[in-house]
Order: structure tokens, then sequence, then C-alpha cells
């Protein structure tokens, strides 16, 4: 049960772009189509299901004051092997649009994050489903994201015109200020059905705790120390 | 286990922090090693499929009958040649090359020619008399949305056009304006200039920049052909002939 609530969390509860904003570089920047996002959420979704499993193994015997590094050192390394079965498998188009972001996954602030605030203190099975649920919510994200930004600019999903045959080119979305944009309006809306949500349970609406950049510890060595 | 954990002692960490690096250094060189043949075959495809598209019909392999030459107006710029064979006679050739005046870098090309210095012209459109040329961007960076249309062959897809059969226009190359103007063109003394530069080709507003690129290496390919163009044929296996 506790296993598929580790999966689920990441969807919605604690979603990495909506709920926590974390990872808002390659969010941004690689979003301008629908298929850009499904790829960029597929590689994260693999390295963080990786770095989590084996951070997650090695967490009792990795010391406390190199730990940053020790998980530095395993997220390139899956980066790296990611990269690698991109240049000899993914399609070509794909991967040039994917290209400079792919050793961007290394700073991701989820991949660190995750490892950081749970695999470090969860056994690997926990970790794998929490770095699975995490990377799903982070793919949805990226589609939706993308999906609704290639929609607007000109009337496509997957590359395939949905509504008009013909062209219709808005430029606005498929650069960084629609990006912005459209991000901001998505979270609007994300806060919005939250609270309406804990308004109807008759609660007060709080966003996860402990999770996002204000809370994490992650740069700040002495305060972590127990 | 508690006591690595909680260890201060820095040459343990050292040790440590090695024995990691190590694993994954071990880690990638069995994965480089097992990626390494896929991506130079993933490389080669490209470059196939770019040929097989500019190219007329051929049965020697063009990728590796090549020359590479430097451009006429860079010395620093490499242009690659590769010559396409049928019956051992050279009917055609593809250059490769590239232009750093892109809207953001470089826009890589691959442009066919007939033995004599003209452009190709791949097909007609049927229905009109719209020629398309053997002029292909494989490589660029240009704005999405703008530069792109200046480079991109790309076929457009709707809802409906999965439900219908494919016409005969879906086995040709995809039409670009932009693109398509350079069919039957030869390099003269004059540079190719767009019409806001005094020249005569047409460019899309709004991305004259990359309008003006493509305008640049697609003549760089072309000059360069035609200044060395004897040299060029006898190395790919042409006799004098086809040069006229």
């Amino acid at each position: 049960m506790s296993l598929i609530k580790d999966f689920s969390k990441g969807l919605w509860k604690e979603n990495p772009v909506l709920v926590l904003l974390l990872g808002m570089c390659p969010t941004l920047a690689v979003t301008s189509n629908a298929k850009n996002g499904l790829g960029m959420g597929l590689a994260t979704t693999f390295v963080l299901l990786g770095s989590n499993i084996v951070i997650s193994v090695i967490r009792d015997i990795v010391p406390k004051k190199i730990r940053i590094p020790v998980y530095i050192v395993v997220i390139a390394t899956f980066v790296t092997v990611v990269q690698m079965l991109m240049d000899a498998y993914a399609p070509p188009a794909l991967n040039a649009a994917l290209g400079i972001f792919i050793p961007l996954i290394v700073v991701n602030c989820i991949v660190l994050g995750r490892a950081e605030a749970f695999a470090s203190k969860n056994n690997p099975v926990r970790s794998a489903f929490d770095g699975l649920g995490m990377g799903t919510g982070f793919t949805l994200a990226l589609v939706l994201l993308g999906g609704t930004r290639e929609f607007l600019a000109s009337g496509s999903l997957f590359e395939i015109k949905v509504i008009t045959p013909w062209s219709v080119d808005f430029l606005l979305p498929t650069q960084a200020p629609g990006a912005f944009i459209i991000l901001g309006c998505f979270l609007a809306a994300m806060n919005w059905l939250n609270q309406r949500n804990a308004i109807k349970r008759g609660e007060v609406y709080i966003p996860p705790q402990g999770m996002d950049c204000r809370h994490c510890h992650l740069c700040d060595f002495n305060s972590n120390e127990e | 286990m508690n006591k690595i954990k909680n260890t201060e002692n820095i040459i343990l960490l050292g040790i440590f922090l090695a024995v990691i690096g190590a694993v994954a250094a071990l880690i990638l060189a069995y994965f480089a090693q097992l990626t390494k043949a896929p991506i130079a075959k993933m490389k080669m495809q490209a470059t196939n499929n770019a040929l097989k598209e500019v190219l007329p019909a051929f049965d020697n392999s063009p990728s590796t009958d090549k020359v590479t030459v430097k451009a006429v107006d860079d010395d620093k710029i490499e242009i690659t040649y590769f010559g396409a064979m049928k019956d051992g006679k050279l009917v055609g050739i593809a250059g490769q090359g590239v232009t750093l005046k892109g809207y953001s870098g470089k826009v890589k090309a691959m442009v066919g020619l007939e033995p004599n210095g003209r452009i190709r012209t791949v097909a007609v459109l049927p229905g009109s008399n719209k020629k398309i040329s053997a002029v292909l961007i494989t490589e660029q960076s240009e704005t999405p949305g703008l530069g792109t249309v200046v480079c991109e062959r790309t076929r457009q897809k709707t809802i409906f056009s999965i439900f219908k059969p494919e016409g005969p226009e879906a086995k040709i190359l995809p039409p670009n304006p932009i693109l398509d103007q350079y069919a039957g063109k030869e390099a003269g003394k004059e540079m190719w200039k767009v019409i806001k530069d005094g020249g005569s080709l047409k460019y899309i507003t709004g991305a004259t920049i990359s309008s003006r690129a493509v305008a640049d290496v697609v003549y760089r390919i072309t000059k360069t052909f035609k200044v060395n163009q004897k040299e060029i044929i006898a190395k790919l296996g042409g006799t004098a002939e086809a040069a006229k």
C-alpha cells in the first residue's frame, strides 16, 4: 500500500514541476513541443530510477561528509549512460533537440533532491517507486506543458495538426517568455484546484513542507547534521 | 558500517571517493564500448539518407567515394563532395558544407549537383510546375517557427491525413519555397543575394539572417565545385566529358 503511495505522490501531491518547483531549467527550455517534453521526461525518469536505487543501496556505507559528491558521481554516471544510449538508438531529430539538455540532468534539482530527501533514508524498493513516481510526474508535467505550447503555437500535437489543416503560426508560446507565461498559468490552476479541494474538505491547503527549494537543506551542510 | 558513515578521516574519505570514481569509470567504459558501433552506424545512416534524397539513382556507395576540398572563400571551412556512379558513369555529385552565418551558429547543408555544376532538380510537383531542388539543410539550430521555416522540409501531417491513403506527393521530398528556388542554379561570379540585399532570392520576413545563411552555404558549395570541378570529377572517377 505504501509503495503505491510512494509512486503516486509524485504524480499530483508532490509533483516535482507543478508543486515542488524543482528542475525549472529543463522544464522551460525543452518543452517547445510535446515530443521533446516526452523525451526529456523519459530520460530523466530513467536517471531518477537508477540513481535512487543505487544511492539507496549504498546509503549505509557512504560517509556523511562526502555524500553529495558521491551522489553527483552516481547521477553523472547514469546521465552519461543515457546520453550514449540516446546517441546510439534515439531518433536523430529528438537527439538533436534534446542534445544539450541531457548533460544538464546531472544538475537537475529533482534527481539530487530525491537522492537526498528520499533515497538516502529509505530502502531500495521504496526508493525505486519514489523515483518512478517522481519521473512520471515530471514527464506528465512536461508533456502537458509542451503539448499546450505546441498547440497554441501551431495547432498541432506531437507534430500532427489537430484542428486546422492550414498553418497557424503564433510564435510567443514557443519562445522563452511564452514558456514562463504558460507555466505560470499552470501553477495558478494547480494552486486553485488544491485550495478548492481543501476548502471542500474543510481544511486549509498547505503545500508539502520540507521538499521544495525553500525547505531543502541540501546546500546548507551544518543545519543538516544531526 | 557506522564507522565509515561517520568518519572524518580525510584519507579514508579520499579513498572512498576514488573507489566510487573508479567503479563509475568502469561502468562508463563498458557502455562506451557497447554503444560505439551503433553510434557510428547512426551517423553513417543520417549521411546516407541525405545522400539518397539529393542524388539520382546510383550503384556505388557515395558515402565512401568522397573528396574533401577547402572552400574558395574561407580556408578554414572544408567541403566534402560525394560522387554517385551508375553503370560506371558519374551521374551526380553531392556537396556537404557549412556556414557560420546562421542566426544561432552553424547551418550545415547537403546540395545535389549535376556534373556540370548546376543544382539538381529532384522532382516536379504533380499538378503544378513547382520544381523541388536537391538542397537539404542537415543541421541547424535556428529559431523554431522562424528560421526553421527557411531550413526545414517537413511534410505537414494533419489528423485527417492519417486516415487518407498516401498520394504520389508522399514519395518525393517535401517542398520548401526558399530551398526550391535554387533548382537549376549555377554559380557565377557574383555572390547570390536575397532581394533585401539587392539580389533576386526570396526570403522570409523575420528570418532574413537564416535566408542569407542558406544562400551563403549553397553558394559556397556550388562555387567551390565550379572552381575545382576537374579535380573533383577526376578524383571521384568521372571522365572529362561528364563536366559538360
